[in-house]
């Protein structure tokens, strides 16, 4: 086991910061909002924490803190700029913000450290240590999912003039999703920077934006364990699938189109499925005797 | 319904739990085996002698990585033919993918320090990776050998070594040769969101022009996401000064060699070695007559560069490019220092790599000496003509 | 004025890639993010053709035509197809297009990067640009053909989907994809010509680029996409004239960037304009009210 780990601990570090970045991007997309600020975020907190390790000497989790306030405040205010947008246009004026951070960060100077990024911002993490901090964002969105507030998220993303008609201020609900987004971006970005030591604008791109909507979708897009599934599935299918070599690159392509293709619902309406006919194979087979009888 | 939902999220959500603080546990011993390494434990030479290659093996930067593990295997396969570290010794080598990723170079070369059997690694040649995994191998404490790389915090303590002089550390030869060529203005054209061209481009070159009396007269940066240099080869074009130093990655430096030609303009271009290894072959005879600095070339003449030239050319068929010479010298820098220091566990190597890097070697880049645990070439300037590299004297 | 043209072939180049995904996202609500792999795989067989033959200008043209509208076809065949069988509605389907057609785009860019170890690639032809110099002005025939090819298309395919049977057949899927099949309207195969056609485009960009820009490189399909789709929203959604308006704007603000030499700043400016101008027509300079599309 401890071979095992110390070879993977990269790999388990990675499945969490990947996670938090696909919830900075489901979160949105659960109340209806297509927005990618959270990957902008995970610029905003990884220079923001990296800034102040480096410039100003903060120790590591007031700087992951620093990061992850400052990408939640600049998206929450992103958010009030662009609440008019819908649909895919929301989607481009978000990928524009993210693009502009990355473009920021390269322009900098001293204080971003230009294109070559920031070095030696090297923070004191364990693993154990990000794993609170997943579990705490997850129990927190799980809350989010329950009861009256879960009905209340679906109508906002369903029918939003039906949630207004109940009362539901959709509005509010959705700049929340921003402010929300930005936090969990920017802790994203904070925790791996100083997991890694550095950070360059190169990393704030439009891949970052397609991993993270690709681990959702695959995943599944409407609850956190989605989220789960797809950052595992994405971070741990290069070992997996590593035996093809050369070819392992096409063999991604096909699996996530194959998993477009056939998952509507992702891995995890894959997984319910399964089990709610495990659940109730009982029933179905009395019902099934019954049929037989009469 | 929902509480069956509910039910299965918390379960799945402890299983998640309880099997990384197992995991984390478990971790802290992990880690210190980190330190102690090599088959027979204290000094001596193992049997087999294994190093992980960990350089992007797929993805856009593939070519450095392959480049590196075909020179590699050319000096393995002469290091164990010729008995170098003794009767029976053998070096092997095992190559792990970073594919271009930050992320997965960073969790392959902990793969490669967490394997014992590991004895030292040739780490990856992209900037942003080096930079990522330099704190790491100073904490596992595995002697480390990277190739290109040419960024700061790369070589940043005692396990980091380079093989591959940065880019600036050679690029002196072409201002000299366009000072000779009588040239007095320049303009300098880069990608200012490439880290080593934005480091050469906004202060290297101008300095060094200026020791030698150039002037710079025109400063165009551009990006990485720049595909159409129209309108920079026409502003150069008006500008018309006597040479151009044009620091752009593969695909753009076609373009612009393409574009330069098209706007009229007919000085001389000074370029990189990123122009090595045929990139610019696709350019066909607008790029006749460009000049670039290189750290190997196969029209080089020292004796250490001839000798893999030749080898290389009959094991492969092919010619050798700087990337084929990166992977041979860092092996062979590993199999000299192993030689060295007698003792092939990781401290060995690293004290070997240290003792070697003070005295300096003659490998496939010529007499390579070092500033500390990183490379300096003496280099050569050539010039591309009819899709050849000739020497420029 | 040099600038005004370079700044017409720059906006020619950006039309040119995006008409065919502009085209189908505008009528069968396919957003294909597999155009960009379709665009450079059309030029790498190509530049693999030529390597071998040399041909006229028409014959290189012709390959990456075909090349384009065969793989813009079995990706419809085998990704999208499957899809909007399975879908409930639209609405579900458009992630999973998304997702499906990055995945589909994964593939040829590997086989690609394999095969030529990511060096730039360029097309062998017979025919050789001329430089032209009228006025002042400098133009090569690239240029010239580049600049006409991509108004006459443009233009003419936002005439035809006007005027003519087919067009409107095209424009109603795209309004109500249901409601214009029971009206006689034939959904699959206008969804396969469609695909087609925009393939076909995607290689008659990736032959004129090739040659106009002297090579590229497997990854250049994956920089023009983000463009593309920034010109698409920018236009309006489901806007021929949009697309054409948009990608001028663009390549003018880019070049306008360029002759100010802020380099660094290209793509802060022009996603920044973007940014603006959706802030201020929500839905693109030419985009038609959403129906509901959140």
């Amino acid at each position: 086991m401890s071979t095992w780990y110390a070879m993977n601990v990269v790999l388990v570090q990675t499945t969490l910061t990947t996670l938090l970045l696909a919830l900075s991007i489901q979160v949105p997309l659960r109340f209806g909002v297509f927005s990618f600020a959270g990957v902008g975020a995970f610029g905003i907190g990884g220079y923001g924490s990296a800034i102040a390790m480096v410039h100003l000497g903060w120790s590591t989790w007031p700087a992951v803190a620093f990061g992850a306030v400052v990408a939640g405040l600049v998206v929450f205010l992103l958010g009030l700029v662009v609440q008019r947008l819908t649909g895919l246009y929301m989607g481009m004026a978000t990928i524009a913000f993210t693009l502009i951070v990355s473009v920021l960060a390269v322009n900098g100077g001293d204080l971003t450290g230009g294109a070559m990024g920031l070095y030696g911002a090297l923070g004191e993490i364990s693993v154990l240590q990000i794993l609170l901090v997943v579990l705490l964002v997850v129990a927190l969105l799980h809350l989010t999912e329950l009861g009256g507030m879960g009905r209340r998220v679906d109508a906002v993303r369903d029918d939003p003039e039906l949630a207004n008609a109940l009362g539901v201020d959709v509005v509010r609900y959705r700049q929340f999703s921003f402010l929300v987004s930005g936090l969990i971006g920017g802790l994203a970005g904070a925790i791996t920077t100083l997991l890694r030591s550095t950070i360059t604008p190169a990393e704030v791109n439009f891949h970052l934006v397609i991993l993270a909507l690709t681990a959702i979708v695959v995943g599944g897009s409407r609850s956190w364990v989605g989220a789960l599934i797809g950052a595992v599935i994405f971070v741990w299918l290069p070992t997996w699938i590593g035996f093809l070599a050369e070819w392992e690159r096409v063999a991604y392509g096909v699996i996530v189109a194959v998993a477009a293709i056939y998952l509507p619902l992702g891995v995890l309406g894959v997984a319910k499925d399964l089990w709610h006919r495990f659940r109730t194979r009982e029933e179905r087979a009395r019902v099934a005797a019954l049929a037989k009888e009469s | 319904m929902n509480r069956g939902r509910m039910r299965t999220n918390v379960l799945a959500g402890l299983a998640v739990a309880a099997v990384f603080t197992t995991a984390a546990c478990g971790g802290n011993d992990g880690g210190d085996n980190g330190g102690a390494s090599g088959d027979n434990g204290d000094g001596g030479i193992a049997e087999t002698i294994t190093i992980a290659q960990v350089q992007d093996q797929t993805g856009p930067v593939s070519y450095a990585g392959v480049g590196a593990k075909e020179g590699a295997e050319l000096a393995i396969e002469e290091i164990n033919e010729e008995g170098f570290l003794g009767d029976g010794v053998t070096i092997e080598m095992e190559e792990l993918d970073t594919g271009g990723e930050i992320e997965r170079a960073a969790s392959e070369m902990n793969k490669a320090m967490a394997d014992p059997n590991v004895s030292a690694i040739i780490g990856p040649t992209q900037s942003q990776q080096a930079a990522t995994v330099a704190p790491l191998v100073g904490r596992g404490e595995v002697p480390t050998v990277f190739t290109q790389a040419g960024s700061e915090g790369v070589v940043v303590n005692d396990w980091t070594f380079r093989a591959t002089p940065p880019m600036e550390s050679y690029y002196e030869p072409a201002l000299d040769y366009l000072e000779e060529q009588g040239a007095e203005t320049v303009s300098v054209l880069y990608n200012a969101t490439f880290p080593t061209f934005a480091l050469l481009g906004e202060d290297d070159v101008p300095a060094m022009a200026e020791e030698r009396g150039l002037e710079v007269v025109q400063s165009l940066a551009v990006q990485m996401t720049t595909q159409d240099f129209a309108g920079q080869s026409q502003q150069i074009a008006r500008e018309n000064p006597d040479a151009v130093v044009m620091l752009l990655i593969a695909p753009q430096s076609v373009t612009a060699m393409k574009q330069l030609g098209t706007a009229g303009y007919e000085g001389q271009v000074s370029a990189t070695s990123v122009q090595a290894a045929g990139n610019i072959a696709a350019a066909g005879d607008a790029a006749n007559g460009l000049i670039y600095p290189v750290p190997y070339s196969t029209a080089m003449e020292a004796e250490g560069s001839v000798a893999f030239t030749e080898a290389f050319e009959e094991k492969f068929g092919k010619d050798a490019n700087p990337y084929n010479a990166d992977g041979y010298d860092a092996m062979w820098w590993i199999a000299r220092a192993i030689e060295a220091s007698g003792d092939s566990s990781r401290e060995g190597i690293r004290e070997g790599l240290e003792q070697v890097a003070s005295e300096g070697y003659s490998g496939a880049m010529g007499d390579v000496t070092f500033e500390g645990n990183d490379a300096r070439v003496p280099g050569a300037l050539v010039r591309w003509e009819d899709g050849a590299e000739t020497l420029v004297q | 004025m040099q600038d005004v043209l370079n700044a017409t072939t720059l906006g020619s180049i950006y039309l040119l890639f995006a008409l065919g995904m502009a085209l189908v996202w505008g009528t069968i609500g396919i957003l294909n993010f597999a155009h960009g792999a379709t665009f450079m795989f059309a030029a790498f067989i190509g530049h693999l053709v030529t390597a071998r033959v040399e041909l006229p200008l028409l014959g290189v043209i012709a390959v990456a035509v075909l090349v384009g509208a065969l793989i813009s076809v079995l990706t419809q065949l085998l990704a999208f197809q499957p899809i909007l069988k399975r879908a409930k509605n639209r609405h579900a389907a458009e992630l999973r297009i998304l997702i499906a057609g990055i995945g589909v785009a994964a593939i040829p860019l590997a086989i690609a990067q394999r095969q030529t170890r990511s060096t730039p690639f360029g097309l062998r032809s017979s025919y050789s640009p001329q430089v032209y110099e009228v006025f002042g002005l400098r133009i090569t025939t690239t240029a010239i053909i580049i600049i006409v090819l991509g108004l006459v298309i443009g233009i003419g395919m936002t005439l035809w989907l006007r005027r003519s049977r087919h067009g409107l057949a095209l424009r109603a899927l795209g309004v109500d994809a249901e409601t214009s099949a029971g009206m006689g309207v034939n959904r699959t195969t206008l969804a396969f010509g469609t695909m087609a056609v925009a393939g076909g485009l995607a290689g008659l960009a990736g032959a004129l680029l090739t040659l106009q820009l002297g090579a590229i490189a497997p990854e250049t399909g994956d920089q023009l996409i983000i463009k593309a789709f920034a010109i698409i929203v920018l236009g309006g959604l489901g806007s021929m004239a949009g697309t054409v308006i948009g990608a001028y704007v663009l390549a003018g603000a880019e070049t306008l960037v360029l002759v100010m030499n802020w380099g660094t700043w290209v793509d802060a400016v022009s996603f920044g304009l973007i940014f603006l101008i959706l802030l201020a027509r929500p839905q693109g300079l030419l985009g038609r009210k959403e129906v509901r599309r959140t």
